[in-house]
């Protein structure tokens, strides 16, 4: 178990694991706001579950059974409403799964029955004195913002989107800008790029197209008419009637395309 | 060389995808649904993004990049590494096995940690006994508000003379309920105490024992001894055990938590989770069992129970599950062990 930085600027840190291939995965802790707005969530719905069952059981059983049975209820389902789900939904109540977290077993794997029922038992601690008071100043403690359930069971609550389909959009981007056609694939400009561009200077480009509809229009424009200048200049291009904008996309384009496809 | 990013994408997005959608399909299936071709194919795969991932973190730093392909072989990972245990009650059979057999045996694996916390507790008893033996006075320093009566006897008269305060089975229900959630709330707080600082735990069994020590004297003292035994013997044979052994599992946990030793903390912690487990899960059992005690037979007076018998009953119970928990002996362990 190691940690990295994950970006350049390392403003964020992150756990890291190798996997047996020798494969780092990056592990993402969840940050306390996410948490707590998940924890919300589940506790708001294990208050509307005990209140249904309770009124159900107070109809349905005698009085003298009905407050036995209530008050054993709504303990039991604090108790097994975290653990069944993080063993059985892996390690996601619906409050995380909500929110995108999920709790794992520090070494990324998914947690096993007992570990899930440390990590909550260890609950009545991080609870004291008022509301997850002591688990919140532990977690703004810890690197990873763990609570100390989350300490004494090596378990950890991490960002992750599960079915990654969203997050996978962005590995499209090829196929995305192939689709939009937005400039045929110029053989010639395809040549310039993938010979005279560094990978850099690609990366820079699939970065811009891929973000240029999230930016101000203005930043928009002025960081394409930058680009295409720059560009043009290195690959000793000409071509006026392309706007800086329209010049990316197709070197873009170009360098997206899979080689074999070129025409 | 690695590959060139553009190609890296475009090459492996295809098998990515089909990688997403087994998992998505493997996390709502169980194993033997999905059969053994799509449980290759996911391996396959997997291995292929945990390949790519490299190559990838070779060619960019781009998070936006990174990030999905991270987060599916992380999946992965979890799928393929982490076996799907069958970790359920799974029926009747194991249910009965668990309790008769699995946790007696994590008590026993836990002996001397028991010990530790039964002699915190048990010191605390007899500094709080003799204090309060000594001065009478300490029992106003020494017992919370809510126990400290100023004269035990006058007390037991009045409880004796009136009706009892548990008449119905509801009333003994309600009260038992309020009781065990109570306690075994307690006990978890004594865990988690022990298991994150150790001293803290230790410390709050012996600051328990000094109060249950210092209550029993003045009630001694007072002549109402018979009465005192009587009132908290029987649920207390299964509640004051369980609240020890609750901080003995703290201290187990504790000790992998500080203490590790060789292997790495992490892997200490996962070798005490079985002991630690079974023993939370049967001190709840019993402090259910107390708490019912507590509420309804324990509150009975001597217009209805004789304190012989009631003296009585805690004796058994605490023989019991004395015997039930640590009575088997090692050789017998040896015996079953060899048969399974």
């Amino acid at each position: 178990m190691s940690r990295a930085a994950g970006f350049a600027g390392g403003f964020r840190v992150r756990r890291q694991i190798t996997t047996p291939e020798h494969v780092r995965v990056r592990l993402e802790p969840a940050g306390p706001g996410s948490r707590f707005l998940a924890l919300l969530v589940d506790v708001l719905l294990i208050l509307a579950l005990t209140a249904l069952a309770s009124s159900a059981l107070n109809h349905l059983l005698p009085k003298s059974l009905s407050t036995l049975a209530v008050a054993t209820l709504s303990f039991v389902l604090t108790w097994i409403y975290h653990v069944g789900f993080e063993v059985r939904r892996e390690g996601r109540s619906p409050g995380k799964a909500m929110l995108g977290l999920r709790v794992v077993d520090a070494r990324g794997l998914p947690l096993s029955l007992p570990q899930s029922f440390v990590r909550n038992v260890g609950r009545v601690l991080d609870f004291a004195p008022v509301f997850y008071g002591l688990g919140g100043l532990v977690a703004l403690l810890d690197r990873d913002g763990r609570r100390l359930g989350d300490l004494l069971a090596d378990t950890l609550v991490v960002r992750d989107e599960g079915g990654s389909r969203r997050r996978m959009a962005a590995a499209d981007l090829p196929e995305t800008l192939r689709r939009e056609g937005q400039a045929p694939v110029d053989p010639e400009l395809a040549r310039l790029a993938r010979h005279r561009l560094s990978l850099d200077e690609r990366e820079l480009l699939v970065a811009l197209v891929r973000r240029s509809d999230k930016l101000d229009p203005r930043a928009r424009y002025d960081l394409n008419e930058q680009a295409g200048k720059h560009f043009r200049r290195k690959l000793g291009l000409d071509l006026p009637h392309l706007s800086g904008e329209a010049l990316v996309r197709a070197l873009a384009t170009a360098i997206a395309a899979k080689p074999g496809a070129r025409r | 060389m690695s590959l060139p990013l553009e190609r890296l994408l475009a090459d492996g997005r295809d098998r990515w995808r089909r990688l997403d959608e087994l998992l998505d399909v493997a996390a709502k299936a169980p194993a033997w649904e999905l059969g053994p071709e799509r449980m290759r194919e996911i391996v396959r795969l997997y291995r292929l993004a945990a390949a790519d991932l490299n190559r990838l973190l070779a060619a960019t730093a781009d998070p936006e990049l990174i990030d999905p392909l991270n987060a599916l072989v992380g999946r992965g990972y979890r799928f393929v590494y982490g076996a799907r245990r069958v970790e359920s009650f799974g029926g009747a059979r194991r249910l009965v096995r668990f309790f008769t057999r699995e946790i007696p045996a994590g008590f026993r694996g836990a002996r001397r940690a028991v010990v530790v916390a039964s002699l915190a507790f048990g010191a605390g008893a007899l500094l709080g006994f003799g204090a309060v033996a000594v001065r009478p006075s300490f029992a106003e320093d020494l017992v919370p508000g809510e126990f400290f009566t100023s004269s035990p006897r006058e007390r037991v008269a009045e409880i004796e003379k009136k009706e009892e305060r548990i008449a119905t089975v509801a009333q003994a229900a309600d009260f038992g309920s309020q009781l065990y959630t109570h306690n075994i709330r307690v006990s978890f707080l004594a865990f988690g105490l022990a298991a994150a600082t150790v001293v803290g735990g230790i410390w709050l069994l012996f600051w328990n024992g000094v109060i249950l020590g210092a209550v029993a004297a003045s009630y001694v003292l007072d002549g109402v001894g018979v009465f005192f035994v009587a009132w908290v013997g029987p649920h207390g044979a299964l509640e004051l055990p369980s609240i020890v052994f609750a901080g003995a599992a703290g201290l187990v946990l504790g000790h992998a938590f500080w203490f590790p030793g060789e292997v790495t903390r992490g892997a200490a912690l996962r070798a005490a989770f079985p002991t630690v487990w079974r023993m939370l899960i049967g001190t709840s059992a019993a402090l259910v069992l107390a708490g019912l005690i507590e509420g309804s037979f324990s509150q009975l007076s001597a217009k209805t129970v004789p304190y012989p018998l009631k003296i009585a009953v805690a004796g058994v119970l605490f023989v019991a599950l004395s015997l039930f928990l640590f009575g088997r002996r090692a050789a017998d362990e040896g015996r079953q062990g060899e048969a399974t």
